[in-house]
């Protein structure tokens, strides 16, 4: 059974009188640890695609199903949609954000911003404390857990979102332009640590423009207009 | 649920010290607030105080005839000043003719000046009283004895002191009854100290009093223009009814015609309640009304720098909210802040109180009562909610996806 399945999603923004399909009808399944990344020119929808996946923006229309959960229904004339709070309670449970600006909470430390899923998961702080550092750890961050974000490198910082990320172990991880922000030689590096997750056993979906950085993953999509154009599976 | 209520405690707390300066000045409006409602809490239990204090000088069930009401209101002063004078055989009148009063006495006073060796005390006020004082005076006494009918009648140099006059004349003397004091140079005995009865103002209280026998007092420094009849009124009678009386008498010994206006006060302590309950009332209502201004002032205040500490944390509150906080975490994260903002506003005008409560202590007994402490707390945690309120919704409401583009 697919992890994940889109079935016919409409996004849909009224600017005045004009109507953009910010998405225009797309079906997508995901199954359990595929590597998925999507490309496309800006515009296409990628990233409002990807803002639906993560349960940060609702579909106009459309129904969508992760892990085995019902988020929203397509009916009739539009869609069954989950309340805020709901949503956010799949964001903490099911999903795991890698952004490329890595949204870290500057005035707190690197421990701290992993442990905050955890948080909001009502998980008790012995059990949060330790399941941080491990997540810290996995991204090789062990001696740094105690630096705010302004103290560490680029790199480092994304490395403290990609724990971030792990540490509810999510049903999926998704990564928007993880490297954008990032030179070369530490693109490199954190494409490895995400790499690495695929080979642990984790779902990925991964938002990129760059060619090198898409073919990582084993099966690419491509977006125009607001519509699937291309849907490679490697073997 | 109590992890994430803690957090949005702690990131509440950690808001308002981030930003000391910018809270402090917001706080303003809630410490002047509770500054002035704590005050006026503290100035009405003060007259309360006064108020508990007269009542141990002026009895429950005495009636004072005077030339003068204790409470001139708007009225003439020169049409009290141009009554004829109370008459000192008035007193002896009423105790006869008036079945509802017990004892009637005299009471009259002037300045002078007491001295033991070298101690000197200046400008004490020295009362003249009638013997039938003692059984009318509520003034207790703390060693010796009241004057007797004989020692007035035959106008003995004998007198009573109050206790601060005590302990200027007779630093080192544990009792000095039966010693001998000067009072403007003339030898008196001493027989009896007043109980300290403590500050009413600063003035008429008995500690800075001394009192000799009537007759004494007019026969050493001559007859007193203004005598006080106090009149003891006779246990189970009706005050009502002793007042119409003592009043017709007075005026039949004033020769007054049925039309005639009183040219005479018969002055009670409910009077003085009254018009304690007169001060209290526009206390209160200027206190409330300064309070309610510089509260409503500060709220907005309060208000106004949520939505600003709303606006500069919108990022972190779209990151908060895509890791799964959901609203009510951060609409309690920054109505918190709000009311901590709020509280120690309160805390601080709390603490100016006490201090100004300890100068206002030197001119009389007044405290803060529990009770006041509580009430401006819950007034400022109130003010906190109320102002916090629409911000912190406003932030729980924020789209994730906008709130984490905002820079």
């Amino acid at each position: 059974m697919s992890l994940l399945i889109l079935k016919n999603i409409f996004r849909i923004y009224q600017i005045g009188d004009i109507e953009v399909r910010a998405l225009n009808g797309v079906d997508v399944d995901v199954e359990r640890n595929e590597y998925v990344s999507i490309m496309g020119p800006s515009g296409s929808g990628k990233s409002t695609l990807m803002n639906i996946i993560g349960c940060l923006d609702t579909p106009t229309k459309g129904g969508y199903e992760l892990d085995g959960m019902v988020i929203h229904q397509e009916v009739k004339d539009g869609t069954g949609i989950a309340s805020d709070d709901q949503l956010a309670v799949i964001r903490n449970q099911k999903i795991g954000f890698i952004f490329q600006t890595f949204n870290l909470l500057p005035r707190m430390t690197a421990l701290h911003n992993v442990e905050l899923p955890l948080i909001y998961g009502g998980v008790p702080r012995a059990e949060r404390l330790e399941r941080a550092q491990a997540a810290l750890e996995q991204v090789q961050l062990a001696d740094r857990m105690h630096h705010k974000p302004n103290e560490l490198s680029g790199g480092q910082r994304q490395r403290v979102a990609v724990a971030r990320a792990l540490v509810n172990n999510p049903s999926i991880i998704l990564a928007d332009e993880p490297t954008g922000n990032l030179d070369s030689k530490t693109s490199h590096d954190i494409m490895d640590l995400i790499d690495n997750l695929h080979k642990e056993g984790n779902t990925i979906i991964l938002v990129t423009h760059e060619h090198d950085i898409a073919e990582r993953a084993n099966r690419v999509i491509h977006m125009l207009d607001g519509k699937i154009h291309e849907d490679n599976k490697k073997k | 649920m109590f992890n994430q209520l803690y957090e949005s405690i702690v990131i509440g707390f950690k808001a308002v010290f981030q930003n000391k300066g910018r809270a402090l000045l917001t706080m303003l409006g809630i410490i002047i607030g509770i500054l002035s409602v704590s005050l006026m809490g503290t100035a009405i239990n003060g007259i309360d105080n006064v108020f508990n204090q007269t009542l141990g000088m002026f009895g429950d069930d005495v009636l004072y005839v005077q030339q003068f009401p204790w409470f001139m209101g708007n009225a003439d002063w020169w049409e009290f000043r141009n009554r004829p004078q109370i008459r000192e055989e008035y007193s002896e009148k009423i105790a006869e003719r008036a079945s509802s009063i017990s004892y009637a006495s005299l009471e009259t006073s002037r300045r002078v000046t007491l001295s033991y060796k070298e101690n000197n005390s200046e400008g004490v006020d020295l009362g003249g009283r009638g013997w039938q004082s003692a059984y009318i005076d509520a003034a207790k006494i703390e060693s010796g004895r009241y004057f007797t009918q004989l020692e007035d009648q035959s106008a003995s140099r004998v007198i009573l002191i109050g206790s601060e006059v005590n302990k200027i004349l007779f630093p080192n003397v544990e009792d000095p009854c039966g010693m001998s004091i000067k009072v403007n140079g003339l030898k008196f005995r001493v027989i009896g100290v007043f109980a300290e009865q403590g500050k009413i103002f600063g003035m008429f209280s008995i500690d800075n009093m001394a009192v000799i026998p009537f007759q004494t007092l007019k026969s050493v420094f001559g007859r007193s223009r203004w005598i006080t009849i106090p009149l003891k009124i006779r246990e189970g009678v009706d005050k009502e009814y002793a007042l119409e009386e003592v009043r017709s008498i007075t005026r039949g010994l004033r020769g007054l015609r049925p039309l005639d206006k009183d040219n005479f006060a018969i002055n009670q302590q409910e009077a003085m309640e009254d018009e304690l309950g007169k001060i209290k009332t526009s206390i209160s209502a200027v206190g409330i009304g300064i309070a309610a201004l510089s509260l409503l002032v500060g709220g907005i205040g309060i208000m106004n720098i949520m939505f600003v500490s709303v606006k500069e944390r919108t990022k972190e509150i779209g990151i908060r909210k895509a890791l799964g906080a959901k609203r009510w975490v951060i609409l309690i994260q920054f109505l918190f802040e709000a009311i901590i903002i709020a509280l120690i506003g309160g805390l601080i005008g709390l603490g100016l109180t006490s201090l100004l409560v300890g100068v206002v202590n030197k001119f009389f007994v007044a405290s803060m009562s529990i009770g006041l402490v509580f009430t401006a707390l819950g007034v400022s945690i109130g003010v906190g909610i109320v102002s916090g309120i629409v911000p912190a919704s406003q932030a729980s409401r924020l789209d994730p996806i906008e709130a984490m583009r905002f820079e």
